[in-house]
């Protein structure tokens, strides 16, 4: 522990806070989503450094079980989007 | 066959360790986790024979790593330079690998790559969108293109 | 030699957290959903990665390491797979990539 891992994160939860307040104005739906992108990389990283902070050990677990969550989602979420497309290829990927 | 699975089944006493931190107390729980991996990864992925190379993973990991961190940082250049620098484009590039997984590796590793990120794919062409129209994106494209061919083993 | 870990997981720490800075302030600035794609995930990913290697620097044993380590790869693969997704679903939605006017 360095000690300045509080710090951080809550400087992270700071980013975290501002870029949702900005996904969720949009304009498009698109920017709506990409909050979807924020959890999964800066949830991850605020809940790695709280559990190096000492605030409890299974945090990294915790962070272990969202980032492969966010990856199953992520592959779910594409491969549905190239199945709608209706190509060939989509079956394959 | 034999040798894929205990290949499969050494990587996922390996996964079950690395869960563990290397603790010793959970491996009766960790042996029914491997055992029941291995034959879900049996079932959804059967053993064949693959020309999956592990040079040429190697090579692939070391480019995109070098490449991606790349990305990161002209991103953030980008983002805190005063003045707005960005000059976007959409750019139509010819897509040589095959359906399945070549494909959406590449996709994938685009959008970590500097200055581009996959938009839309058909048959043989990929559009992309480019941060900067004066990179090199064309020829980066070809070369992550290459580096997966390589890795799946496929002629170059 | 203890000391020198900790410097360099402190030196980790803050690249990564100003990777996570100038991904925010690229998602505020850049004009269009295509370039904050852009933003965040080469810069978040970036931070990530050096926030993941500066704790797996000071870990405890090498199994605690490495399992900070495995988290990477797995953000990696969700974050690609998302902002492709997010990418071609604006492309759908008919949005337009902002481009430079005049010059």
């Amino acid at each position: 522990m360095t000690g300045f891992e509080m710090p951080i994160a809550v400087f992270l939860l700071i980013n975290l806070i501002a870029t949702l307040l900005r996904a969720a104005r949009g304009p498009t739906a698109a920017d709506r989503m990409l909050a979807a992108l924020l959890f999964g990389t800066t949830g991850v990283g605020i809940l790695v450094l709280m559990g190096a902070a000492g605030v409890a050990a299974a945090l990294v677990d915790v962070a272990l079980v969202l980032a492969l969550l966010a990856a199953i989602t992520g592959v779910a979420f594409a491969r549905r989007a190239w199945i709608r497309e209706g190509d060939d290829d989509a079956r394959n990927a | 066959m034999i040798s894929t699975i205990a290949g499969r089944g050494l990587l996922f006493a390996l996964f079950w360790w690395v869960l563990a931190e290397g603790r010793l107390e959970g491996w009766g729980l960790g042996l029914v986790a491997i055992i029941a991996a291995l034959a879900a990864s049996l079932v959804l992925l059967p053993p064949r024979r693959s020309r999956f190379s592990s040079i040429g993973l190697l090579a692939f990991l070391g480019f995109f790593l070098l490449r991606s961190a790349q990305g990161g940082a002209q991103v953030a250049v980008l983002a805190l330079r005063s003045g707005l620098v960005l000059r976007p484009t959409l750019l139509e590039l010819p897509l040589t690998l095959p359906p399945g997984a070549p494909r959406t590796l590449m996709i994938n590793a685009l959008g970590l790559m500097p200055g581009t990120v996959a938009v839309r794919i058909t048959d043989h062409r990929l559009q992309v969108h480019a941060l900067d129209e004066r990179m090199p994106i064309a020829a980066e494209a070809r070369a992550l293109e290459r580096r997966i061919a390589r890795l799946f083993g496929a002629p170059p | 030699m203890p000391g020198m870990l900790e410097t360099a997981s402190l030196l980790l720490l803050l690249v990564g957290a100003f990777f996570f800075f100038a991904g925010t302030v690229g998602l505020l600035r850049f004009p269009d959903v295509y370039s904050r794609l852009h933003a965040l995930t080469k810069a978040d990913n970036l931070g990530l990665g050096c926030i993941l290697l500066g704790l797996a620097v000071q870990a405890e044993s090498l199994g605690a390491a490495l399992k900070l380590l495995l988290i990477w790869p797995l953000v990696l693969a969700a974050s690609a797979s998302v902002s492709f997704a997010i990418a071609r679903r604006a492309d759908a939605l008919g949005i337009r990539p902002w481009r430079r006017q005049g010059d």
